[in-house]
């Protein structure tokens, strides 16, 4: 039993209503009597029976409120799903789109996927095969073709949407790739909520969802500016009516912004505040809608934008002038070489120092290049000049090179990586690999006047920020490795308290997927790292359920949806019994003398 | 079977009393509990002793006493002169008061008409016996009267003005009680015949009466609905005589909270009529005005 407009069930709470205004009604037939004196004289008796008695021994109040009970029940459109056994091989494609959290389908639309999805692996004929394919962010095949039911529905039951966006579309595609045998088919569950869908002969798809009701908030951030750090939450209105949203932000579940802002119908607002302090911010919006996932959401503002720094460097007054003056956690100096000195720091610097293999981590390489990173150096070069640097990348953002020049440098020959400046020869190289990310500049400070220059200062911290400083900003639906830096565990802590333990494996924490938005924990040996993981897509929250994809010269949408999933209407039949208790109501009532209808 | 009006116009009329029930009230009479003192001479005993038959006894001669009375076989056995008394045979006073509040529609036949007809047997039979009869209506007030009928003749004015009387008005038996006591000066029978719903109460108006020494005979008619409600529902109960509602959801706990206050009620009016020597019949709109004359208000005592 399913029903199509649950939110029609508030309408129960009229009964109450019923109730009380029969008790209060005033529909009584005027009978001249004689006298009212006795029962003027009997009235405190009679109060000692009402209303209780009255409630308890009235039928006609009892059918009244089975019709309307029915009538609400009717309008929430009830039917009920009839499976009609599958044949040959099954592809299931779940949408895994904040969207299909939407409450529209009790108990939510991906609940309601789950279930169908169950039913069908349940109700596949014998020999015939199931796959399954999740249709996240990055749509994937959790189970291949297999005769494993069992498998595939345990696989069905760990499945949980994500608060990004799914690809549909490519999960379509990459379920029509699977080798299918003859009579396989592809059911989608999904919303169609953003974009179209690729219309196959074989795919059968069945769209989720009633309601377009949701406000969202669709961007986070807390960031540190000129004149202060300040915080910025933007709120969509999904839904075809304007809405006045009540937010809140807190911090240290202390609130610090409050306002009411008017969503236009499809519109958008932003509110950007000043914010004191660091650490997780939570906003949260109240409304009303489907969409409840969405009206909350967490950013972070770590302490120190850059992380804590080891220089090791058999002395560098650059280098050390620009740590005292970068807002850095903590910065240390020191001239050893072993590597077993340097866990506790986000970022090893190494400057001139030829260490050997270096161990997973964050590394500024000046001047030198360990032999476990995919580059080598072929001698020196003399007078190599800055002839383009990539302005677009984060490490040498607002980093103007014009106008340095250096006396020689590394002949340097980079396997993998990018290359971010230089001309003939690479003077700035990025790597990002094996548990290692390195900053490499391929010169030393000495033999240039890059320090004398404003790009210094920029690029280092650039550099230091890239490497392992601020708070970790991704999407919902990537994936983190972090540097283990040593340790051999880690706690990640999620949005919701939530705890997960993380072992290191080959130097590096592999974190698992981050589903669900907002502010992540590392707890490391090395300290606490803050992650926060957003919404990619601001169209997530849109719940407007989409069509049907129709086949070129088809009029209907694809009938091998009814073939496997049919839908059978209850609601008639519960509105006739509404009916015939109305009918009934009114018949006893003419009929019975001092009727009360 | 018509009437003669009182103004000597004959009107196409039923009678209150079919002719045979009135042949049977010939042979009955009005009882009184002592000796009443009457104006004219009837066939009732008298307080008042003289020129009766009947003796009563003796008293010592006094001078001026007529010679006829005085018992010369007393004299000559004691040697003093004893006169004889007799009791002097006068006439009753019967009054009778008649509910005709707009209540007193009610029921099948109407309670205002077995009053009618209660009235009219007991007054014919005080007119057949040379009693004076007098008749009032009243509602909150008193309205028509009649007074002071005597002689077989005058039944046909009783029994016309009795047809003619409606319902309408307020019941307040204790100002219709005290203005009929103010307008009569002798003492007598007094017959009241009320439903008692008066929502001023009766206990007032009967003390009156008993007060101004009238032997009083309170006949209590009521209509069966009153007595069992034969009606359900959600209803506004309307009062037939002030208008007043009150609504009540008629069903089985109702209807029994009802026959206890009407029982109180009932219980109430015996008990205050038994303490201060009222003579109480109640009866029902459906008992025959036969049933109720020839026997009931024999059995009660009004009659012999």
């Amino acid at each position: 039993m399913i029903l199509g407009v649950p939110a029609a069930l508030w309408g129960l709470a009229t009964l109450p209503f019923l109730i009380l205004l029969y008790l209060l009604r005033v529909r009584r037939r005027d009978h001249p009597v004689s006298s009212v004196l006795l029962w003027q004289r009997s009235a405190p008796t009679l109060a000692a029976y009402r209303p209780s008695r009255r409630i308890e021994r009235s039928v006609l109040l009892l059918l009244q409120l089975l019709a309307a009970a029915a009538l609400v029940i009717g309008l929430a459109r009830p039917a009920l799903v009839a499976h009609v056994p599958a044949q040959g091989d099954l592809i299931l494609v779940l949408d895994l789109s904040l969207s299909m959290r939407a409450r529209d389908v009790s108990p939510t639309r991906f609940e309601r996927a789950r279930a169908e999805a169950l039913d069908a692996v349940a109700h596949l004929r014998g020999g015939g095969r199931v796959a399954l394919i999740d249709a996240g962010p990055r749509p994937q095949l959790l189970v291949p073709l297999t005769d494993d039911r069992e498998r595939v529905a345990a696989a069905l039951r760990a499945l949980e949407p994500w608060d990004a966006a799914g690809d549909v579309a490519a999960a379509v595609v990459l379920a029509a790739e699977q080798p299918v045998g003859p009579g396989g088919r592809i059911l989608v569950w999904t919303d169609a909520a953003r974009g179209s869908l690729p219309a196959l002969p074989e795919a059968a798809y069945r769209i989720l969802g009633t309601s377009d009701d949701n406000v969202g908030i669709t961007a986070f951030r807390a960031m540190r500016a000129p004149a202060g750090a300040e915080g910025l939450v933007r709120i969509d209105n999904f839904s075809a009516r304007a809405r006045r949203v009540p937010l809140e932000v807190t911090h240290d579940r202390s609130s610090v912004y409050r306002s009411d802002l008017d969503v236009p119908a499809g519109g958008a607002r932003t509110a950007v505040f000043p914010i004191t302090g660091s650490g997780v911010f939570s906003a949260r919006i109240t409304t009303h809608d489907m969409l409840p996932d969405d009206d909350v959401a967490s950013t972070v503002l770590d302490p120190a934008p850059l992380p804590s720094v080891l220089l090791v460097s058999r002395g560098n007054p650059y280098l050390e002038r620009l740590l005292g003056l970068l807002p850095v956690g903590r910065a240390a100096e020191t001239a050893s070489a072993a590597p077993a000195a340097w866990g506790g720091y986000g970022v090893v610097i190494l400057d001139r120092v030829d260490a050997g293999p270096v161990p997973p981590g964050d590394y500024l390489l000046i001047d030198t290049v360990p032999p476990n990173l995919p580059a080598t150096s072929t001698g020196e070069v003399r007078t190599p000049l800055f002839a383009a640097w990539d302005e677009t990348d984060p490490i040498l953002r607002f980093v103007n090179l014009t106008g340095v020049r250096v006396a020689k440098a590394l002949a340097l020959t980079p396997q993998g990586g990018r290359v971010l400046a230089g001309g003939d020869v690479p003077l700035l190289w990025a790597y990002e690999g094996g548990g290692i990310r390195a900053v490499l500049l391929g010169f030393a400070l000495q033999d240039s006047d890059l320090p004398q220059h404003v790009a210094f200062p920029i690029l280092v911290a650039n550099a230091l920020a890239w490497l392992g400083g601020g708070a970790l900003d991704l999407a919902a639906g990537e994936t983190l490795q972090v540097p283990a830096a040593g340790g051999s565990a880690a706690e990640l802590t999620g949005p919701d308290g939530s705890r997960r333990t993380v072992r290191a494996t080959e130097g590096m924490y592999l974190l698992p997927p981050f589903v669900r938005a907002g502010a992540y924990l590392l707890t490391t040996p090395a300290g606490v790292r803050a992650i926060a993981v957003r919404n990619p897509d601001p169209r997530a929250g849109m719940i407007r359920p989409g069509l049907v994809p129709v086949l070129p010269g088809a009029a209907a949408p694809h009938p091998e949806r009814a073939a496997l999933l049919t839908q059978v209407a209850v609601w008639p039949w519960v509105v006739s019994a509404a009916l015939a208790a109305l009918i009934g109501e009114w018949v006893l009532a003419t009929r019975r003398r001092g009727g009360d209808a | 079977m018509t009437e003669r009006a009182t103004a000597g116009i004959r009107v196409e009329r039923p009678l209150l009393l079919d002719p045979a029930f009135l042949q049977k009230l010939d042979t009955l009479s009005l009882l009184t509990r002592r000796r009443v003192r009457g104006a004219q001479r009837g066939e009732r005993r008298s307080t008042a002793r003289g020129r009766g038959l009947e003796f009563d006894d003796y008293r010592a001669y006094q001078p001026g006493d007529d010679y006829r009375y005085i018992d010369w076989h007393v004299v000559s056995r004691l040697d003093r002169l004893f006169v004889k008394m007799f009791s002097e045979e006068e006439d009753l006073d019967v009054f009778l008061m008649i509910d005709t509040s707009r209540s007193m529609a009610a029921g099948g036949p109407s309670k205002l008409l077995l009053a009618k007809q209660l009235a009219a047997a007991i007054g014919y039979i005080g007119l057949v016996n040379l009693d004076r009869v007098g008749v009032s209506a009243f509602a909150s007030t008193i309205g028509p009267r009649l007074d002071r009928l005597r002689g077989r003749a005058r039944a046909f004015d009783l029994l016309g003005f009795l047809s003619g009387l409606e319902p309408s008005g307020e019941t307040d038996l204790t100002l219709a009680m005290r203005r009929q006591l103010a307008a009569t000066r002798r003492r007598g029978l007094l017959v009241v015949l009320t439903d008692l719903l008066d929502p001023h109460g009766y206990e007032r108006a009967l003390l009156l009466a008993r007060h101004r020494r009238f032997e009083t005979y309170l006949i209590h008619i009521l209509a069966d609905e009153e007595l069992v409600p034969a009606f359900a529902g959600d209803l506004r109960l309307v009062d037939a005589e002030t208008g007043r509602a009150v609504e009540v959801t008629v069903d089985a706990e109702a209807l029994r909270a009802y026959a206890e206050a009407r029982d109180a009620f009932l219980h109430g009016v015996e008990r205050f009529c038994f303490r201060h020597g009222v003579e109480y019949l109640r009866t029902t709109t459906t008992v025959p005005v036969e049933t109720l004359v020839l026997r009931w208000l024999r059995q009660g005592g009004l009659l012999q």
